[in-house]
């Protein structure tokens, strides 16, 4: 069965002045599907996301959301379908309490009270952040700041949701609350594209990975056998997760780059099974 | 014009508005804004004139609203040779160069550092400015159309701007402290400016200058 593409960039190029930030880069993402976006500082991932966000428009190339094409749209339209974390995003707030904050987004996109006050609700549940919510946000320590932004896009519901590196800066236990509300976004039938060198969490929590090298498209496959080889990342400039690592050194079978798999197959190994 | 000692470059900026002050209006004003808006004019129209010349605008505006077209064109004048200085001295001033110059001369490295920081703070909240406005659009945040949704665009941007800089500051303000820079420490200068005799004795010159038209006036 064909699945229908949520994001598409069709041979997309991007440059500043001279320099080229993307070149020629195509690939899709259907919805629901988990994707990292991986590579090295300046391989062209931020570029990347701020083309889709709108904030950019390809110099070659179409990138469409959902059929629009984000080089024809304003990025307060593309907020329908597109939900965007930025780096310095804990910058953005500026409501008096996190809960309006959280609901700016589907405030501004008009939709009525009570889809207003779900959508709100939802994301500070999403995140845990309901013993926050009526606390200002600069009042929050950055971390906590970090999650009110994300449940700020979170609440825009979009079919598309970009985040540049979510997880900076969060420690284990916010981590998990992230890796928790993006996999159930994506159930909900969100495409999720997560800029990250985090590639612990990256195995976690998603699913296929594209690397960009130099502004074009190293690889797009499945996350987990990449993750699990030090030879193919090492020229992009990454480093194996732990797990994954550790997998391939006990040689643990179907080599296993999620700590709950891991766990299991050294179970099998420990018990006897045949794991090793 | 950068390759001159930072001294130079702040006497000029200063010795402008004070002479547009001392001299008689509006000739004096005329002369020191002329002279303001010509250095401005050699970094461009965009980068130079044009932010002059916005910065003013409202100054102009006020002082037509409250006073006589003579009255007007001497403060306007005198304000606009400031504004224009400052604006020239911000973009010909390297805030390092002033540090470097500071503390090879042996002065207080946090007034050096308190002024440079105020220089160098523009294009950076310039920069986070836009990168608010860009997220804020990416919410659903039109910054376009209705004075109401102006306003609301303003409010979106004003406040996260603000606050942003007020925590930078208490945050750069330990960095700095945790890395020695406490007053009356000595600083080692690593490549100070070089201070020519001819940019000294215009120095000099400037303050003589305005000395003696101070003097005259008085009497």
């Amino acid at each position: 069965m064909a699945v229908s593409a949520t994001l598409r960039l069709d041979g997309v190029g991007f440059s500043y002045g001279a320099e080229a930030a993307l070149r020629d880069v195509s690939f899709e993402v259907a919805a629901g599907e988990r994707v990292a976006l991986l590579g090295r500082n300046g391989a062209g991932k931020t570029t990347l996301v701020r083309l889709v966000a709108g904030l950019l428009h390809p110099d070659a190339g179409t990138v469409w959301v959902g059929g629009w094409d984000t080089g024809e749209r304003a990025p307060e339209e593309l907020a329908r379908r597109v939900g965007s974390l930025f780096q310095h995003a804990d910058q953005q707030l500026f409501a008096r309490t996190v809960r309006e904050d959280v609901g700016f987004g589907p405030r501004a996109l008009g939709f009525p009270v009570h889809e207003v006050r779900r959508r709100t609700e939802e994301a500070l549940d999403a995140l845990a952040l309901h013993a926050h919510a009526e606390q200002h946000p600069y009042d929050l320590p950055p971390a906590l700041r970090k999650l009110a932004a994300l449940a700020g896009a979170l609440a825009l519901e979009p079919m598309v949701l970009v985040l540049d590196e979510p997880t900076g800066g969060l420690d284990r236990g916010l981590r998990a609350h992230v890796a928790d509300a993006l996999r159930e976004h994506a159930e909900r039938g969100a495409a999720l594209l997560v800029v990250t060198h985090d590639l612990a969490f990256a195995a976690e929590t998603l699913d296929r990975g594209i690397v960009l090298d130099g502004g074009r498209l190293a690889c797009d496959e499945p996350l987990a056998p990449l993750l699990g080889s030090a030879e193919r990342l090492k020229p992009l400039g990454l480093v194996p997760p732990t797990v994954a690592a550790l997998s391939v050194a006990l040689d643990l079978s179907g080599r296993p780059v999620r700590e709950r798999d891991a766990a299991h197959a050294l179970a099998r190994v420990a018990g006897g099974g045949p794991g090793l | 014009m950068r390759a001159l000692h930072p001294f130079t470059l702040l006497a000029v900026a200063a010795a402008l508005p004070a002479l547009a002050w001392i001299l008689p209006a509006p000739a004096g004003g005329l002369a020191t804004a002329g002279i303001a808006f010509c250095l401005l004019g050699s970094r461009g129209l965009r980068r130079g004139l044009w932010p002059a010349l916005v910065a003013a605008a409202p100054f102009w505006l006020f002082l037509l609203l409250l006073h006589d077209v003579r009255t007007t064109l001497a403060i306007g004048l005198r304000i606009s040779t400031m504004v224009a200085s400052f604006v020239w001295l911000a973009a010909v001033l390297a805030p390092d160069r002033l540090v470097e110059a500071t503390v090879a001369r042996g002065w207080s490295i946090t007034a050096a550092y308190l002024f440079a920081a105020t220089l160098s703070a523009v294009p950076m909240l310039r920069a986070r400015a836009r990168r608010i406005v860009e997220a804020q659009r990416c919410r659903g945040l039109s910054p376009r159309g209705s004075v109401a949704n102006r306003l609301r665009a303003l409010r979106a941007l004003a406040l996260p701007l603000v606050l942003s800089a007020l925590h930078e500051v208490d945050e750069r303000t330990l960095a700095l402290e945790a890395r020695g820079l406490v007053p009356g420490a000595r600083r080692t200068p690593l490549a100070p400016p070089p201070d020519r005799v001819v940019e000294r004795v215009v120095r000099w010159g400037l303050l003589l200058l305005c000395l003696a038209a101070l003097v005259r006036r008085v009497a």
